[in-house]
């Protein structure tokens, strides 16, 4: 039992890494896809923009990841750490699919709801402020959620680099006790932990931003 | 005050508005009737400026106001907020206080009292119509543009939006109502135009006739 609760511990000095990759790359799939989302908008740049999405989608992240950490030092000439490297590609990827998601959600609000604004004479800085993009939030919300369960899951990828996460620390006493049931079962734990709290928060979220309050 | 002359409006291949002129004097209500398709809503709409005419000119003096068949209200903010959020906008401390007075005594007026600090989702139809009338008065609209005021209303609701509307204009308020309903319009207006096919087809004066619908419906 003091060896389970040993493993358990030393597996979780991995959720600092997990939880650095998981910030960091939603902060970059969030600004650079709704970047990606505004020029979508903008008919020069629609075509450059389907094309960078489209490869994002259409290859595996192992690969961009490998791309990035082990072709950038040939190419560039500067060795990324492996947090970096992990946070650049996971963020890039993830941008592709949070520009898909801000673009169906602007899209989602009647024009109507534009043409209001505009009748009432509200500038167009404080309609997307105050009247667009608060409803968008609030429709996105569970797509955005699903994202982010997503990017934790997909930070487990880290490992293949050596990033010493709670995948690679598993691994690691797995092979140390030759046996990975239990370590593995260990980092199952941790992953479904978290998930369960961002679900958590997302669904408290939801209901602190529902319109129907009486 | 407000003149169309020769407006036209073409979308792909289909006229939607066919040299349509007409003047509605200041806190006169004119009444649009016509079939779905005639362009009564793209005549609303290229008033406001959401459309831009292919031809012709359109002249309207001061603010112009469109109440949405929908109503539009913003769902994130409740009837108050949607009331001041526009006005406030060029006010401060003690203007928004005014605001604020000014947004409850309406609604008030309008029997939504009770209803400040409801969102648009818990409202009625007919409470949802009267909030964004409200809205819309808040701005001081010289024109207020009406589509479909009295869709999906029942007849107690109607008597209601009449009442209202009238109290509007006598506020000095010059309104364009677009309606199917063809006895709603002709208790309400100066004047009634009916629309086919983008063109003007017959302009009448209610009170002139003992049974203005059943004349209307004669050309539709």
């Amino acid at each position: 039992m003091s060896n389970f609760f040993s493993s358990f511990l030393l597996i979780g000095t991995g959720l600092a890494l997990t939880l650095k990759l998981l910030f960091g790359c939603f902060i970059i799939g969030l600004s650079l896809g709704t970047l990606l989302a505004i020029l979508k908008f903008c008919k020069i740049c629609v075509h450059v923009i389907d094309l960078f999405v489209s490869f994002l989608r259409g290859t595996p992240l192992l690969l961009q990841l490998s791309l990035i950490y082990f072709s950038v030092p040939g190419i560039f000439g500067v060795q990324l750490s492996v947090l970096s490297a992990g946070i650049i590609a996971f963020g890039i990827n993830s941008s592709a699919y949070i520009a898909e998601i801000l673009r169906a959600g602007i899209e989602s609000i009647p024009n109507g709801q534009f043409e209001a604004a505009i009748s009432l004479g509200i500038p167009k800085n404080r309609m997307w402020r105050d009247i667009i993009m608060p409803q968008v939030v609030k429709n996105i919300l569970p797509a955005l959620i699903n994202e982010i369960v997503d990017l934790l899951k997909e930070t487990a990828l880290i490992a293949t680099i050596g990033g010493m996460d709670i995948m690679r620390y598993s691994q690691i006493v797995g092979a140390a006790q030759f046996n990975y049931f239990a370590p593995l079962c260990i980092a199952a734990i941790y992953y479904y932990v978290l998930v369960s709290l961002i679900t958590w928060i997302s669904r408290l979220i939801e209901r602190r931003t529902s319109y129907v309050k009486a | 005050m407000l003149k169309l002359k020769e407006v036209s409006k073409v979308f792909g291949e289909v006229v939607v508005l066919d040299h349509v002129s007409l003047s509605v004097a200041k806190s006169g209500i004119l009444g649009l009737a016509g079939a779905s398709g005639s362009g009564k809503s793209t005549l609303l709409r290229c008033v406001q400026g959401f459309e831009k005419p292919d031809s012709g000119e359109i002249e309207c003096n001061g603010r112009v106001c469109f109440i949405f068949q929908d109503f539009q209200l913003f769902p994130h903010m409740n009837v108050l907020q949607n009331l001041v959020y526009a006005p406030d906008l060029k006010a401060d401390g003690s203007a928004r206080q005014k605001n604020e007075e000014k947004a409850l005594a309406l609604l008030k007026s309008l029997g939504l009292g009770d209803k400040a600090n409801s969102f648009p989702a818990l409202l009625s139809g007919g409470q949802k119509q009267r909030a964004a009338l409200a809205r819309s008065l808040m701005i001081d609209p010289d024109i207020i543009l009406c589509d479909e005021p009295t869709s999906g209303l029942d007849v107690m609701s109607i008597a209601d939006v009449i009442s209202l509307l009238r109290e509007v204009r006598s506020r000095g308020v010059t309104m364009v109502i677009a309606s199917h309903d063809l006895g709603f319009l002709t208790e309400i207006s100066e004047k009634v135009i009916l629309l086919k096919n983008g063109r003007i087809v017959v302009e009448i004066d209610p009170k002139q006739h003992d049974d203005p619908s059943k004349l209307l419906t004669q050309y539709y």
